[in-house]
């Protein structure tokens, strides 16, 4: 079901179109594409430490012909980033921990006893995923209106929780499917219940499920826009809100927004570059069979 | 009601309570607003209108147009991904020397946030201060700086979100294509070489079919994806000029926020939700006969 691992070399398809002495053609090739394919980010990361005046220059340039750190000065002037990105991370942290908490118990009792309300259920857990975001936005915004929760942090947490915990689920089961029955078994030998079973023994075996599901939740609610659009006007408002206020009609902050689109998303890229192996069972999860 | 069952229920209660309240019971009330009148400032319940809102839906010019560049977006958006992705995914399956480390730049903008994303593009396709018509200059595609305003001309905004679109989604498209290649059984190729069939043959009759139920998985999600954009569009274009590039998300959330038209931004939900789930049934029946197959 995971396969993490391209380093199993393979060879097949376009390698046999190909002799041996050819692979370094594509090896470069591959990475020349690669590298075009990447620069529009690198362009923008580039873009931030120049002087913000070039950003609004009529003749750009790739490089930078002068380094600066005026447009990060300026986000940090201009609006609290800080507070933002505070926002940001508490959220999604705490739905994080949530929907890994109530997803895996969920998924486990699915994983291990059979029941109908289950797997009514899991079908509809199933169906969550095929409704768009705006559908379920339209509703929770009564919801929380209604609930005087509007501008809260506790809004965002119960929605990016509502929203991950189906996901959580769907993830879990794959990983407890996986687990034999012998390992409950042995615990419930050694005195455990079910439920201390499930978490000094079936818990600690599923980490790399735990790590995946938590990394793909947090990183929907860190991603997320919409509904802090939404839900939120000014003291919970997020970074991706923040961020998108640098949007103006008048191009002016275009290098500050280089900025702060870097500050939001490079240590991102750099956190999924080392969890790149859960990312990726995560995503061929579904999709790949074993 | 047997043991193993209710212990079953003890486990899923909490997540299923949570999800009831919060997931379950939105989408109810979506359904239900669908049908009311409903004055956001009042609060009340709203007076029951029927399927008026669906009719006036259906009939409305914009949402015509809003279902139509949604589709397009997907079609556009999702068959570009799907092309990109196997190049990629093909290159990297050679197994040349590096390719780990090319697998890795490649897979690098899969967590970037859409949103982000749209900023990119803002910035690069920005009709004074943009590379991009700057390179379309300096290579003489184009006769001039400004030839074209990618994101204020009604014929390129739509096209401009969906360039955006792809160069975010490609990676995820050729991550699950590579595991698909991968999981391909040599033997299949070793039979096929036995039997004399050239690179293509293989290719067409060996590769495609097998990697067709991977595919149709991915193109699944990706269109579920794809059809609900909104921070992207809305981030680019905010599905201007004068509508060119407006997709459902972007035109349900103004008629909430901007016009606070609570019943009729619920029943276009509720239509999109059927759309939607009609599409997935179909590409899930498919790969049901697939796996028959």
């Amino acid at each position: 079901m995971i396969r993490p691992n391209a380093e199993v070399s393979n060879e097949n398809t376009l390698g046999r179109l190909f002799k041996k002495n050819n692979k370094t053609i594509i090896g470069i090739f591959t990475t020349v594409l690669a590298l075009l394919f990447i620069s529009p980010y690198i362009y923008i990361v580039l873009t931030s430490i120049k002087p913000s005046s070039d950003a609004i220059s009529p003749s750009p340039t790739f490089f930078p012909r002068e380094l600066s750190l005026e447009n990060y000065v300026t986000i940090f002037n201009q609006m609290p980033i800080v507070k933002y990105f505070f926002n940001s991370f508490i959220t999604a942290s705490i739905s994080t921990i949530l929907a890994v908490f109530l997803g895996s118990l969920a998924a486990y009792g699915l994983s291990r006893f059979s029941s109908k309300t289950g797997n009514i259920f899991l079908l509809l857990t199933l169906c969550v995923r095929m409704i768009p975001m705006i559908s379920i936005a339209i509703p929770m915004y009564i919801i929380i209106n209604g609930m005087g929760l509007i501008d809260t942090r506790i809004a965002l947490i119960i929605t990016y929780t509502a929203i991950n915990v189906p996901f959580a689920i769907w993830l879990m089961i794959g990983f407890f499917n996986n687990v034999p029955k012998e390992f409950d078994e042995a615990a419930r030998i050694d005195g455990c219940n079910i439920f201390t079973a499930f978490i000094k023994v079936i818990l600690p075996v599923s980490l790399p499920g735990l790590a995946t599901a938590a990394i793909f939740c947090f990183m929907l609610a860190w991603n997320d826009f919409l509904f802090a659009l939404l839900l939120t006007s000014t003291n919970a408002k997020t970074a991706t809100v923040g961020i998108s206020e640098f949007l103006t009609a008048y191009n002016l902050d275009l290098g500050p927004m280089t900025a702060a689109a870097v500050s939001f998303s490079l240590p991102v890229m750099v956190f999924s570059i080392l969890v790149q192996r859960y990312i990726v069972s995560g995503m061929t999860l579904g999709a790949v069979k074993e | 009601m047997t043991k193993e069952s209710r212990i079953s229920i003890y486990f899923f209660a909490p997540a299923g309570i949570f999800m009831l309240i919060f997931l379950f019971f939105p989408v109810a009330l979506l359904v239900r607003d669908s049908f009311f009148e409903i004055d956001m400032i009042a609060q009340g319940r709203g007076t029951f209108v029927g399927l008026s809102h669906y009719i006036d839906a259906i009939r409305s010019e914009r949402f015509i147009g809003a279902t139509t560049n949604t589709i397009i977006y997907v079609v556009v958006a999702v068959g570009f991904e799907l092309i990109l992705g196997l190049f990629f995914a093909l290159l990297l399956n050679t197994a040349f020397k590096g390719h780990g480390i090319v697998r890795t730049i490649m897979l690098a903008p899969l967590m970037i946030a859409p949103l982000v994303t749209g900023l990119i593009w803002k910035f690069m396709l920005n009709n004074q201060f943009g590379i991009v018509n700057k390179l379309l200059y300096d290579f003489n595609i184009t006769s001039s700086r400004h030839a074209i305003q990618w994101l204020s001309d009604e014929r390129f905004a739509l096209l401009s979100t969906i360039i955006a679109d792809i160069w975010l989604t490609t990676p995820f498209m050729m991550l699950v294509l590579l595991a698909g290649l991968q999981g391909i059984s040599p033997t299949l190729y070793e039979s096929s070489q036995i039997d004399g069939a050239n690179k293509i043959q293989t290719f067409l009759y060996v590769t495609l079919p097998s990697l067709f139920p991977v595919m149709i998985v991915a193109v699944l999600i990706r269109t579920v994806d794809a059809a609900r954009t909104f921070d992207i569009v809305w981030v680019l274009t905010q599905g201007g000029p004068s509508n060119s590039s407006e997709v459902l998300s972007t035109y349900m959330y103004k008629t909430l926020t901007r016009y606070g038209q609570v019943g009729e931004s619920s029943a276009m939900a509720v239509i999109f939700i059927i759309l939607l789930l009609a599409v997935s049934s179909y590409f899930l029946i498919a790969m049901f006969k697939a796996n028959k197959k």
